[in-house]
């Protein structure tokens, strides 16, 4: 017997995001196209009947009625979509090995873990349009044939938790997901799922690991999620920009998807530009050359110069002023040295001491680790002491080189991407401002080759 | 993934193909001749190639099974066979061709046709790369490098920690399983073990020696003034009824006499002098070595076990071999030492103020005078503890002017820690200079002796520079007297005599005998110490003696002397000293010193330079000790992997070699920051030390998806992350069942099965869940079941325990809930509660209620008539 009714989604959640939880969104050119944030507009983005009004859930109920399975999926990989999480696998492959891999039950996690701190581009996306995550969240799993979706957030953003609630209760009453959807009997269930973690959660398996109710750790891959996943069922796990942005994929064509970002990664990402007298987040096309992101950061304050710019977050790469020519995608951002990461874009003007700050985000990573693999507990712990010892003026003769070596074979035996990329600001900042990690403070030094 | 679902094919194709369906087309044929699809009968298999190898493995498995299968090692740390990898360690890597990243091989399926490189230089250095990791934050020790280092290799920290308790007796009892005379080598010892002490990475090496030599006088003045035996090592084996004999009473001999003597031999010590101690006696000075108090209270502790010394009996002069054989003894050790002074080759030696320094110093130690030595400039040649012993001896017996010539450095003479003693009693030394001939008068008496100097050359095969003259630097001492003492041989002239056959010496001057049966070419005859291995320090001819104790009543036992061989050898491998993070977090305390008496005061004096310690010094002195042993040792995987991959170090070798000198622990690229743990030694089964933790998982991973308990996992976070139990609580405060499989599967030494003794199990009444396990698993029938109840033994003062009235102590079953309300009423009545008689209700059946069925009619019980239970409820009936 029930001893006293759940509490009625209004009461759980305010109906409408506050103003301050929202951050800005930056304006860009007018020929950048707006997938991902189409109805960020929208003055009550929990409000169904205006959110259908503006498109939603034409894709799902196309891909339910009209695509079925494969051809979601044929239409999502001919979209050339890629994984938004900073990996940039095609989502449409992903998708297909998890639907083709013999299981009783497959799942789709929706990624909005949004591990690094300082972006909140994923945030600023389910706040804005909780539909399109949720719409692209029903369009994976009825592509891969999943009957339970789980889209997984910080358990301590009650509010994005509340939104999210409030949503999907929204589409379950009208029948998008659900018990029922569009009245063929077939099972959607949908839920929030809130975990209490670190920075690493924001690796695939660990998300995984966190949301069987286990500690946080990373499994070795392969086999891939997609194989074995979420309680060993294949399990594909998406960032909520990917799902966000196949629903429009679905609705105006691969074609025209195409037609936006680079050839190599069509489509737009949402960038988190953070300038230390403002920041906001903008939806940016994939290709688009790193300087004409970095303008929409504003100017610097008067008499400061660019320094750096670090991309991708905590574990990001430094990349100096004169790269700024590099494309802002997959590719051309780790041939720089840096990736897409979180999405996060920190322009560092000169008053920093990059030493500094690559201590600090060396730190960072070493101290999130989960301390599951011995390169990443010891040895990036051990980079963040060589960098204390440069700052401190202790550096032991054979550091620069020890350094770079260590990187190297961290990245070579590691386990999951977390260890492979803390080891970036080093090596990116080590790379491209040889004279802030010399020893001799002489620029350009044989160590810092690598 | 293939098809699992095959057909057979052979036999289908072949009904086809031999009888068309359409001649044959019935049913019944159809199904006799074929077979339904089928499972496989095993697994697909698969072809891999590993290091350029074809091997065979089956679909499914890792690359590692399929090289562990196929007899191809791939190092792991955090693989748990019973489990499936876990990816912690990192050590499994291997190469696989076309891939970008070096896979780890517990958790990457084989597929038909891959190419595996499991020794590539890459992938060896990542694991090297990650040793040097755990290495940096491994706050634990492997081998203690004294006991490597002491050629009797002695339990150190073993009697240190028992000295620490100032539990004397102990201490010694430990210190007598390899050595028998610890008061004697406290005082006589050059303690190679003390150069090589981890505690001089802290501050300053233990004095060890002056440590056992404290608690060695603590038994020899209980034996002395209370009577009190002294602590046996073992006990004493009943007689064999086997004689030995033995040869010489040096250390050599009387050590052998010693543990023969445990062994439950009898034992016949035969001296050629008219005492026992052989160098002991008169080598070494009353002033290092009191004769009475020490050395002879010593070779009690062998008196007492029943050997008997024959004194004034030389082989050779007295006996020889065929006389022992007659005399009925089983077998003969030949412990005789070296005794034959070297010469040096030079002209005028044979002069007759030119002494043999042993000779001279027969007569010193003792205290006596030697003649004529009062008031003559002597020089003594030589740099060992004989020339030590010549040249303070000489002060003490009044020489005017003494004089210590030798001819390498300082630092290479083996007697380099007393010369300072010398030097401030007043002898002079000079380093660096060969004699080249004794200079006499036409009386033929000694007016000096001419040196040259010499110049270090390169290293010879000890390691020590060799001395070369330089031409042009004669200069000359004058002096009356020399004493040389630049090493002995032994006598081996009887060897050629008569009766002594089969015996035979070597090239260099030594008695033939193996270096591990210790056996001559005379059976029953075998040969052990400085006869053996030429002159030598009183600790190694200790070991001799020891060891080839072992080999002789092998021997009297009639076992084989060359399985012995073998078996001696695997036993006393060279082991390998594991890099050690530094020890930051120790305490600093010096070390406490003995002090000597005033040099003004020595130089006159035979009595015992050296003040021993206080009992507060000893115990403070010994609690110095860091204790750096493991009990993994021979079992540790990452102390396995560690030296095969070079990132163990062989931290306090020195490297003659290469001149490097001593490698220190700061070769470890990576030593920062590291952690130190407490031990946790809280549970009664398992022994937890964090320190020698690696984070391999295993554990945690055992207990959780095997036993099920799931003690252990990862706690905290980066560098700070421990496989330990939550909040690092006591394992007693965990569902530990204490099966021991963490312990099991601990490449380490973090966890470990606690040594214990049982002497009585209790059983905690108020958590046994009647599980029955115990019973099961009891395998001498302790526990049991009954034909009504489970009967427990616990112990012998209270044998059995009725489970079932167990369980009702707070648990509430059927059994204990009608025994609660069948007895409510006597207890209620002595609880002083009382019930209305009125209101008693029959509420149980008689044959439960135990009371009589017409009692509890009227009420109250007739049946409790005369023990006034009744009246006591109140105005009942009866009234």
């Amino acid at each position: 017997m029930l001893l006293s009714a759940p509490p009625s989604r209004e009461a759980v959640a305010p109906a409408r995001p506050r103003a301050r939880d929202m951050v800005t969104i930056l304006k860009t050119p007018a020929a950048w196209p707006r997938i991902l944030l189409a109805r960020a507009d929208a003055k009550d983005p929990v409000d169904l009947d205006a959110a259908v009004a503006e498109g939603a859930f034409v894709a799902l109920e196309r891909a339910f009625r009209e695509l079925g399975g494969a051809g979601t999926t044929a239409a999502v990989t001919a979209s050339g979509l890629r994984g938004r999480g900073g990996a940039g696998y095609p989502t449409g492959d992903k998708w297909r090995t998890a639907a083709t891999t013999e299981a009783d039950r497959r799942y789709v996690v929706a990624n909005g873990y949004g591990a690094d701190p300082a972006s909140h581009t994923d945030r600023t996306l389910m706040m804005r349009d909780p539909y399109a995550v949720i719409e692209g969240t029903a369009i994976a799993a009825t592509a891969i044939g999943a009957r339970e979706a789980f889209i997984a957030v910080r358990g301590e953003d009650t509010e994005l938790i509340a939104t999210l609630s409030t949503a999907i209760g929204n589409a379950t009453d009208a029948g998008y997901v659900g018990f029922d959807v569009f009245g063929s009997g077939m099972e959607l269930s949908m839920s929030v799922r809130p975990v209490q973690g670190a920075y690493m959660l924001g690796e695939e398996t660990v998300l995984l690991k966190a949301l069987e109710g286990k500690r946080g750790q990373p499994d070795q891959r392969p086999p891939h999620p997609a194989e074995t996943g979420l309680f060993e069922r294949p399990t594909v796990v998406n960032n909520v920009q990917t799902l966000a942005a196949v629903p429009w994929i679905i609705r105006e064509g691969a074609e025209a998807f195409r037609a936006t970002g680079s050839t190599r990664a069509p489509g737009t990402v949402l960038v988190q530009v953070r300038t230390p007298g403002k920041d906001g987040v903008a939806e940016v096309p994939l290709g688009t050359p790193l300087r004409e992101v970095v303008k929409l950061g504003g100017r610097l304050p008067e008499g400061r110069s660019l320094q750096a710019v670090l991309i991708g977050g905590p574990s990001g790469g430094l990349l100096p002023p004169d790269a700024l020519d590099t494309p802002y995608d997959f590719d051309g951002l780790r041939d720089a040295g840096a990736h897409l990461g979180s999405g996060s874009l920190v322009l560092v003007d000169d008053r920093t001491d990059l030493l500094e700050l690559v201590g600090v985000l060396t730190l960072f990573c070493s101290n999130e680790a989960c301390g599951k693999s011995i390169p990443c507990r010891i040895g990036t712990r051990r980079l963040a002491e060589i960098v204390a010892r440069r700052e401190a003026g202790l550096l032991r003769p054979a550091d620069p080189q020890l350094a770079t070596d260590l990187a190297h074979d961290i990245v070579a035996s590691a386990l999951c991407d977390h260890e492979r990329l803390a080891t970036l600001p080093l090596t990116s900042g080590m790379r491209y401002f040889a004279s802030a990690f010399d020893p001799d403070s002489r620029p350009a030094t044989a160590a810092t080759g690598s | 993934m293939t098809d699992t679902l095959a057909r057979p094919e052979p036999r289908a194709a072949e009904t086809e193909a031999s009888t068309p369906a359409t001649t044959r087309g019935a049913l019944a044929d159809r199904l006799l001749d074929t077979q339904a699809p089928q499972r496989p009968q095993s697994t697909p298999r698969i072809r891999i190639e590993v290091d350029g190898r074809v091997v065979e493995g089956f679909e499914g498995q890792t690359i590692l099974e399929v090289c562990r299968d196929n007899g191809i090692e791939i190092p792991t740390l955090c693989y748990e066979p019973k489990l499936p990898g876990f990816g912690a360690c990192r050590m499994c890597v291997v190469e696989v061709e076309g891939e970008e990243h070096p896979p780890i091989s517990c958790s990457r399926s084989c597929e038909d046709g891959m190419k595996v490189q499991t020794q590539t230089e890459e992938v060896r250095r990542l694991r090297r790369t990650n040793l040097e990791l755990i290495f940096s934050d491994h706050n634990a020790y492997c081998l203690p490098p004294c006991q490597n280092k002491c050629p009797s290799h002695i339990d150190i920290p073993g009697f240190l920690k028992a000295n620490a308790e100032a539990n004397w007796r102990e201490s010694t009892r430990i210190f007598k399983r390899t050595i028998p005379f610890p008061s004697v080598l406290g005082r006589v010892c050059p303690a190679p073990c003390e150069e090589h002490c981890r505690r001089d990475e802290v501050d300053e090496a233990i004095a060890i020696r002056d440590s056992h030599r404290y608690a060695g006088d603590q038994v020899l003045r209980a034996m002395l003034d209370e009577h009190v035996d002294p602590p046996v090592p073992f006990e004493q084996q009943v007689s064999s009824g086997r004689r030995a004999a033995v040869i010489g009473s040096g250390p050599a001999g009387m050590a052998a006499a010693y543990y023969l003597l445990l062994a439950g031999h009898d034992v016949t010590v035969f001296e050629r002098d008219p005492s026992p101690g052989g160098m002991l006696r008169y080598g070494i000075p009353q002033y290092r070595l009191p004769k009475v108090e020490v050395l002879e209270a010593e070779y009690e502790s062998v008196t007492r076990l029943g050997a008997r010394i024959v004194t004034n009996a030389g082989l050779g002069r007295d006996f020889t071999l065929d006389d022992l054989t007659n005399q009925g003894f089983d077998s003969v050790l030949i412990a005789i030492g070296c005794y034959d002074t070297n010469k040096l080759g030079i002209p005028g030696e044979d002069a007759a103020e030119v002494l043999d320094g042993l000779e001279y110093l027969r007569t010193a130690t003792l205290g006596l005078p030697y003649p004529n030595h009062a008031g003559k400039r002597v020089v003594v040649i030589g740099g060992g503890f004989t020339s030590m012993d010549c040249s303070r001896t000489s002060i003490r017996q009044g020489a005017s002017e003494v004089t210590l010539v030798y001819r390498r450095d300082m630092k290479d003479m083996p007697a380099s820690d007393e010369v300072h003693e010398a030097i401030e009693e007043g002898v002079t030394a000079i380093f660096q200079a060969g004699p080249v001939r004794v200079i006499t008068d036409d009386a033929g008496n000694v007016t000096g002796v001419e040196f040259i100097r010499m110049q270090l050359g390169e290293p010879d095969a000890s390691g020590r520079r060799r001395p070369e003259p330089a031409p042009g630097t004669e200069f000359t001492i004058p002096c009356d007297r020399v004493l040389l003492a630049i090493g002995q041989g032994p006598e081996l002239d009887w060897a050629s005599q008569p009766g002594n056959e089969g015996v035979q010496a070597t090239k260099n001057r030594r008695l033939k005998a193996d270096a591990v049966t210790f056996s001559t070419g005379r059976p029953g005859v075998f040969g052990s110490g400085d006869v053996r291995i030429g002159a030598a320090t009183v600790v190694e001819a200790i070991a001799e003696g020891r060891r080839a104790a072992y080999a002789v009543d092998a021997y009297l036992k009639g076992m084989d002397l060359d399985a012995i061989r073998t078996r001696q050898t695997l036993a006393e491998p060279q082991p390998e000293f594991l890099s050690i993070v530094p020890f930051t977090g120790e305490i600093k305390e010096p070390r406490y010193r003995l002090k000597p008496l005033p040099a003004e005061q020595r130089n006159r004096s035979y009595i015992e330079y050296e003040l021993p310690y206080t009992r507060e010094e000893a115990m403070a002195e010994s609690t110095r000790c860091l204790q750096c042993t493991c009990e993994a040792i021979g079992f540790c995987d990452l102390r396995r992997w560690g030296i095969e991959y070079g990132t163990t170090l062989q931290t306090l070798e020195p490297d003659n070699h290469h001149g490097a000198g001593y490698r220190s622990i700061t070769e470890n690229r990576f030593t920062g920051v590291n952690h130190d743990y407490i031990r946790d030694d809280s549970h009664a089964f398992i022994l937890r030390e964090p320190s020698r933790c690696i984070d391999c998982g295993r554990c945690a991973n055992v207990c959780a998806e095997i036993v099920g308990a799931a003690c252990y996992d990862f706690m905290r976070i980066g560098f700070d992350t421990l496989v330990t139990t939550p909040l690092d609580m006591s394992l007693n405060d965990t569902p530990c069942v204490s099966c021991g499989r963490c312990a099991e599967t601990c490449p380490t030494g973090a966890l470990m099965p606690k040594p214990r003794v049982l002497e009585k199990y209790e059983v905690d009444e108020s958590r046994c869940i009647l599980c029955g396990i115990c019973v099961d698993a009891c395998p001498y029938d302790a526990l049991r079941d009954s034909t009504e109840f489970e009967l427990s033994h616990t112990g012998r003062s209270e044998p059995m325990i009725d489970l079932m009235a167990l369980a009702a102590i707070d648990k509430e079953t059927e059994v204990t809930y009608i025994r609660r309300e069948r007895d409510w009423l006597e207890r209620a009545q002595i609880e002083g509660r009382v019930y209305d008689p009125g209101r008693l209700l029959p509420v149980l059946p008689p044959t439960l209620a135990g009371i009589p069925a017409g009692a509890r009619t009227n009420g109250n019980g007739h049946g409790h008539d005369g023990h006034g239970a009744v009246a006591a409820l109140g105005p009942g009936q009866h009234e």
